[in-house]
């Protein structure tokens, strides 16, 4: 063991917020910033979504992202979502030009609105349709709505961000009831938790995603590299799975 | 051990905690120490306020690796007339090595006079008490203050370095005022840039790992300590000097 760590495999980070929150300052508000934090970890390419678009106003966020993107090809844009069919409208135009690989749904919590078919109806059948998965925060969105909703919807790929130990009880059921969904791992620090995913559902549903700079980049990553799973299931969960799920 | 010293994390539980899939499995515990390097762990059991359950959990979970674990003794003042008679002998028969409180499970404040005989027993034996702190009114980091200058001999270790702010700020001033005050870093929280912080501002010989396994996996918890731009010298002071010196192994 070592006092450094990079990463040993190539990494596709699955939850990279950019930009200034509202009421919050990111340590990487500039655009040059937020590759070196990915290059200090090694991780090597990032889906990035714009923080204003969680709660404030997901059509200005999106908006913002390209500042970001097309200066670096590092960074996937993701585009968030509301429930309002401006927001729809502004998805379409964005996937008519070919940029939209998936979608976010915004804070449905700070945001006051229940996470149901009858306000966000259109939206995931649109997702369906188009074949665009979906990320959901489970820090952000009730479980239960998710769950509830999204077995209307069961060609619908989702990935589930942001599980804690508060969620231990519910994270097997979902992925077992949400046989489309992924979980994304920023979070998920039970003990040797991943490694009985793994085990029982396959590295092949698991991604790698920092949530930062809510959180740190590194830390998670970190742990991957000391599981005992295999050297595939690592790269699976530190970038395949995502190219996967955003690109097949 | 990593890069040849010993490493010590300082904040671990015995017991179950079973909406959060929280177990005291030894088998768990030590596959996820022994993949990161951490040599030895400190437990207590928080679980049982009149302290003598929890320990007795605790001594038997150490005797069974006592060389990798490390007794620490719960008391609670929900049942007062236990604590000074349990804290003896927890210290002095099992072998612990220091104590451990947390005031959300009671309803006084961490400067309350009803934990004045912990303070005193741990100032007259020298002993490290570790509090947990964090927004819950009864452990407000900012309490330590009023405590740390009182009891010179013992030394406070706030938990999760009060977790969030405003209270890991209250956290880093009460280390900045009292040279008998650490911070511990466990804490589900993992904002970029808090180790760096702590260091910066209370100082690297006062800043202590902790996992709080089994709740989380230590080695994510680690991952914090090994990421963080700090440098090697200030690691190894976080990862086990300091709690080595604390302890007095």
């Amino acid at each position: 063991m070592s006092l450094s760590f990079r990463s040993r495999v190539p990494v596709f980070d699955a939850n990279v917020g950019i930009g200034n929150r509202h009421d919050r300052r990111s340590p990487v508000d500039s655009p040059g910033q937020l590759p070196e934090e990915m290059s200090r970890h090694g991780v090597d390419r990032a889906l990035v979504y714009a923080v204003q678009g969680e709660w404030i106003s997901p059509m200005q966020g999106n908006d913002s992202l390209a500042v970001w993107t097309e200066e670096n090809e590092a960074l996937v844009p993701q585009f968030v979502a509301g429930c309002d069919s401006g927001s729809l409208r502004q998805l379409c135009n964005f996937h008519r030009n070919g940029v939209v690989s998936s979608v976010r749904l915004h804070n449905t919590e700070e945001c006051r609105l229940p996470f149901v078919s009858w306000l966000y109806g259109d939206l995931l059948a649109w997702l369906s349709a188009e074949g665009i998965p979906l990320w959901i925060s489970l820090v952000d969105t009730p479980p239960a709505e998710i769950v509830d909703t999204l077995g209307g919807y069961p060609d619908l790929t989702v990935v589930l961000v942001g599980a804690h130990y508060t969620h231990s009880m519910m994270i097997r059921p979902m992925m077992r009831v949400l046989p489309n969904a992924f979980l994304e791992l920023s979070r998920y620090e039970n003990i040797c938790g991943i490694e009985k995913l793994v085990r029982e559902f396959g590295a092949g549903r698991l991604l790698y995603g920092s949530f930062f700079p809510r959180y740190a980049m590194g830390p998670m990553l970190f742990a991957l590299h000391h599981l005992e799973i295999s050297d595939g299931d690592l790269r699976l969960i530190c970038a395949a799975n995502l190219e996967r799920v955003l690109y097949d | 051990m990593i890069d040849g010293r010993e490493v010590i994390d300082f904040h671990g539980h015995v017991g179950r905690w079973d909406i959060f899939e929280m177990s005291d499995d030894t088998d768990e515990i030590l596959h996820a120490m022994d993949a990161v390097g951490i040599d030895r762990c400190c437990l207590f059991n928080i679980f049982h306020p009149d302290g003598a359950t929890g320990n007795d959990q605790t001594a038997a979970f150490v005797s069974r690796y006592p060389e990798r674990f490390i007794g620490f003794a719960y008391v609670s003042p929900l049942m007062s007339e236990f604590m000074v008679p349990e804290l003896e002998r927890a210290i002095d028969e099992l072998g612990f090595l220091a104590i451990k409180i947390y005031p959300p499970y009671s309803r006084w404040q961490l400067n309350d006079p009803v934990w004045n005989p912990v303070y005193q027993f741990a100032d007259d034996r020298g002993l490290a008490i570790i509090s947990h702190t964090g927004a819950e009114e009864t452990c407000w980091p900012v309490y330590v203050e009023d405590i740390a200058g009182c009891y010179p001999n013992a030394n406070f270790v706030i938990a999760h370095a009060g977790n969030s702010e405003p209270y890991r700020s209250q956290a880093i001033r009460a280390a900045q005022r009292f040279s008998n005050v650490y911070v511990e870093t466990c804490s589900t929280f993992r904002e970029p840039g808090v180790i760096e912080r702590l260091v910066a501002e209370a100082g690297a010989d006062r800043v202590i790992f902790g996992s709080d396994v089994p709740l989380m996996d230590p080695r994510t918890q680690l991952g914090k300590i090994i990421t963080a731009r700090i440098g090697d010298c200030e690691k190894r002071l976080v990862l086990g000097e300091n709690a080595k010196r604390l302890l007095r192994l």
